[in-house]
């Protein structure tokens, strides 16, 4: 069937289309205007503004430590149960289907999970599976396994660590490489409780440095579209700005992106010895052309940390809120669960501030990505309200009045002035993510891309106008009418295919028979485990 | 072969689905047993929640539910079983553990471990003087840690006490051979289950392990008294934020492990239906039960007293799977090892619940 949204107001910077006009979707794809103008169906989006399905890419919405989190803290999802418009959490998706559906009402259509342990991949993806609507996609961790950390402690050749690489991403189906506080875990595991770039894994005598370099360098010569996927070393240490800035000089050129960069934007200076370096951060990145940057933002209220950085959440287990953590220690990174409320006090109002600081002084909409690293800095749905404080200055100033003075006098935002436009919010949810992913077939509205688009009806309150969008349609289905779900479907999991070298194959069967006592087969698994028609879809390398 | 029923007699298992939506529509208060894998788990919560249901686990219910309840009220710290294989140089067992995991002790027993400096493994065993252990073979023994006549929680409490340095009114047996094995040790981990160590033996150990942590590392490795009530309880997890003994009663997924124990409803007779999906046909419910029951599992004939009785093959061997499994710890894909024509529990609940009617959304 033809369908015509009518007469809204197009921002679509990847095409330059910018003002009203009309869009067609025919067949799951946006096409060009018929000849004939004759429309099966007609939306009317007059009054609105009409742009491709947003994408998310980093927010950890399903896999083992996410349903850790889940099992830990049934109290956050019953408790709020009936009283949902006040506290964010209960609002957080915390289910599966909730996820999905959540997701859709706010005209996301894609969203990454970027931190999938390789020995959990079927377990991931099985919960991705179970979220309805979007299409979904996965990175990897590599970089505290003891077969890369071997390779590389062995000086193994470049090729030979590719070949690794290629295996780990296709066996698991995933579409990047992500590297959390590279080494960190396994030093942990021999008890080392902190642990630097240039800091080296003992057992092993390997730098994070190295590490991170070997692991960027085979994911770009694979032809990984996405960058290394960078979590730093000493995430929420006061003088992380350092090791973000060290982790920033250390890409030399070639691609990689830093995640979830407010958890490094931390000083010491002040009475307190903590302040904000975002503003010293996002001239390095304004000026490293190679790096991306998404935000990780914080907002007030509860939440819970999910991270595979088990070094850090382990040392953050005292500011659990309420008293109860788990930490696991995987075969690889393993991962800590960590409740916590992040308060307008002095140290929760500078995060806050650090984050927008981040967002606000960074030039380059294409490269600095809008997350709130859900659950960490907050649960997804806060975006609607982040959307507002990015492009309203008057909704950030009456926050900033509620927040502690000290605090504010330690960051330069109350005197940034930058609204951010519709333009450039396209760009940063939409046009760039697609473009850093390697997704040519969304994130834009020209002729030949999947259907995804978000209508929002104009609004003044700009959080109300992103948080419930107007229409959303998903591959050219109509599942969002006025902020709700009218038609569910299943969205697939997007991947990358390389082919797995054949010797690589055999030496990781004798691994894994040798050090594990299992088959290689326990760690794969068939397409048909997923049980639903189409579960993945395909994304070339790079040639 | 007749492969569904309605009462004794034999029927078409579209007749027999029917009648089982017909049940399930009709009844008041449903329980669900659980005893599947996790695609038999997911189709079971979807049809839950539209007929209001409970689910439980069908085996031992109430182990399931203190491994539950470690984590969701307390938290824990534990490891991945291949890192026990790879790193574990002291190895404690705590109290009995279920006899699915005798192999994989016994495999740690005849290993050592090659990450964190090589020491060989050494093998305690913590509970009661008497405490079954699984064989290490080679007439290796575990060394018993117990402490009188207390059971685990109380032999759990002395031992942390004394590894504290504080002083015991009765003190903790083979306590310098165990101190002087965690001086040494690189990587403790602790082997327990919630199939005989109450809620309370959890915690103690939980806190011991934390103890330890302060300067050293250790951990603990989880070991379900029941994989597929561990896979069921992650199922139910990501599918309703809720592990097990949640029920769609009041039209949301509703957390209770009190209200929601499927054995203390069906004793109570607070249910009125009881849907059994079980990988043999189960026991048959005791004379004086009058409440009606749908069988789903691997059975020639019809389950005693069952209203539908619907045969479905095992998970792995009939058709392929996705089941929990320990050895792993993680999900692990299994293909059918003599495959037959018996259907998966997961085709036979869709099947009920398009007889039930609504639109089963989450699978």
């Amino acid at each position: 069937m033809l369908t015509r949204i009518a007469g809204g107001d197009i921002v679509d910077p990847v095409n330059g289309r910018l003002g009203e006009g009309d869009l067609w979707i025919a067949d799951g794809v946006i096409v060009e205007a018929p000849a004939d103008g004759e429309a099966g169906r007609t939306v009317d989006a007059s009054g609105c503004v009409v742009m491709a399905g947003a994408i998310d890419i980093h927010s950890h919405i399903g896999g083992g430590n996410v349903n850790t989190a889940r099992l830990l803290l049934p109290e956050q999802h019953s408790a709020h149960l009936p009283r949902p418009a006040m506290t964010p959490l209960s609002n957080a998706g915390w289910s599966t289907f909730q996820t999905g559906c959540l997701y859709a009402r706010m005209g996301f259509t894609t969203v990454v999970e970027p931190a999938m342990a390789p020995g959990a991949a079927l377990h991931t993806h099985l919960e991705l599976a179970d979220i309805p609507i979007i299409d979904k996609a996965t990175l990897v961790i590599l970089g505290n396994d003891d077969f890369l950390l071997s390779m590389i402690r062995d000086d193994a050749s470049a090729t030979m660590i590719e070949d690794y690489v290629a295996w780990t991403v296709a066996s698991t189906r995933a579409l990047g490489v992500k590297v959390i506080n590279a080494g960190a875990a396994a030093a942990f595991k021999e008890n080392v409780r902190t642990f630097s770039l240039d800091d080296t894994v003992p057992s092993y005598g390997v730098s994070s440095r190295r590490i991170v370099k070997t692991l960027q360098a085979a994911v770009d010569r694979l032809g990984v579209p996405h960058p290394l996927h960078v979590h730093c070393n000493n995430l929420g240490s006061p003088g992380s700005a350092g090791t973000a800035a060290a982790t920033i000089a250390a890409a030399e050129g070639q691609p990689l992106h830093l995640a979830h960069l407010q958890f490094y934007g931390y000083g010491t200076q002040g009475k307190r010895k903590f302040s904000s370096e975002a503003a010293r951060l996002a001239e390095l990145v304004n000026t490293t052309p190679e790096v991306t940057v998404d935000v990780g933002q914080v907002m007030f209220g509860q939440t819970v940390t999910v991270s595979s950085d088990i070094l850090r959440q382990f040392s953050a287990r005292g500011s659990a809120h309420p008293k109860k953590t788990v930490i696991h220690d995987g075969d690889g990174n393993g991962g800590g669960i960590v409740p916590y409320r992040y308060g307008k006090d002095f140290y929760g109002a500078l995060q806050w501030a650090i984050g927008l600081e981040l967002f606000l002084l960074t030039d380059d909409p294409w490269r600095v990505f809008f997350t709130t690293d859900h659950p960490n800095g907050a649960p997804f749905t806060a975006y609607p309200a982040l959307f507002e404080l990015l492009m309203n200055r008057q909704a950030r100033a009456e926050l900033i009045a509620e927040l502690p003075a000290s605090a504010m006098a330690l960051t330069t935002l109350p005197s940034i002035e930058r609204e951010y436009t519709f333009e450039e919010i396209a760009i940063m949810t939409r046009a760039a993510p697609a473009k850093l992913l390697g997704l040519s077939d969304r994130g834009h509205l020209g002729a030949g891309a999947v259907a995804d688009v978000a209508v929002y009806r104009r609004d003044a309150d700009i959080a109300k106008m992103l948080g419930e969008a107007a229409y959303v349609f998903k591959d050219g289905d109509l599942v969002v009418k006025d902020g709700a779900v009218v038609h569910y479907r299943w969205g697939r999991a997007l991947r990358l295919k390389p082919v797995p070298d054949k010797a690589m194959v055999r030496r990781l069967e004798a691994y894994h028979q040798q050090r594990y006592g299992l088959s290689l087969g326990w760690f794969d698994f068939p397409d048909t485990a997923i049980a639903r028609e189409q579960p993945f879809g395909e994304v070339p390398c790079r040639s | 072969m007749a492969v569904a029923w309605i009462g004794s007699r034999e029927a078409l298992v579209g007749d027999a689905a029917a009648k089982a939506a017909d049940l399930l529509q009709s009844s008041r208060c449903p329980v669900f047993s659980l005893d599947t894998d996790i695609h038999g788990t997911r189709a079971a919560i979807a049809l839950a929640e539209q007929v209001g249901a409970v689910c439980d686990h069908a085996g031992d219910g109430g182990a399931l539910a203190r491994e539950t309840a470690l984590f969701t009220d307390r938290g824990a710290m534990t490891i991945a079983p291949g890192e026990t294989r790879r790193r574990a140089d002291v190895v404690a067992i705590v109290g009995e553990l279920p006899e699915i995991h005798h192999e994989f002790v016994g495999e740690l027993a005849t290993t050592v471990p090659d990450l964190g400096g090589g020491n060989p493994r050494r093998f305690f065993l913590v509970g009661p003087a008497g405490t079954p252990a699984p064989p290490l073979g080679k007439g290796r023994k575990a060394t018993p840690l117990s402490c009188g006549g207390q059971d685990l929680c109380g032999t759990l409490a002395a031992l942390r006490a004394q590894c504290a340095g504080r002083r015991t009114a009765l003190p903790v047996s083979n306590f310098p051979a165990f101190a002087e094995a965690l001086e040494g040790a690189h990587f403790p981990v602790f082997l327990f289950s919630g199939h005989a160590a109450d809620g309370l033996a959890l915690a103690m150990l939980q806190g011991l392990i934390a103890d330890l942590n302060r300067k050293k590392r250790a951990s603990g490795l989880h070991l379900p008294a029941s994989e597929s009530g561990w896979g069921s309880a992650l199922v139910s997890t990501w599918m309703t934020g809720f592990p097990l003994r949640t029920g769609f009663a009041r039209g949301f997924p509703d957390f209770d492990p009190w209200r929601c124990d499927g054995a203390r409803m069906i004793a109570a007779g607070e249910a009125d239906l009881h849907l059994r999906i079980a990988a043999l046909a189960p026991e048959p419910p005791g004379k004086r039960s009058r409440m009606a029951s749908i069988v789903l599992a691997k059975t020639a004939g019809p389950a005693a007293g069952a209203a539908v009785t619907i045969a479905i093959g095992a998970p792995g061997v009939d058709h392929d799977a996705v089941v929990y499994s320990s050895r792993l710890g993680s999900l692990r894909a299994l293909g059918a090892r003599t495959p037959s024509d018996l259907p998966a529990a997961a085709a036979i609940l869709r099947l009920i619940a398009e007889q039930v009617g609504s639109e089963a959304l989450p699978c």
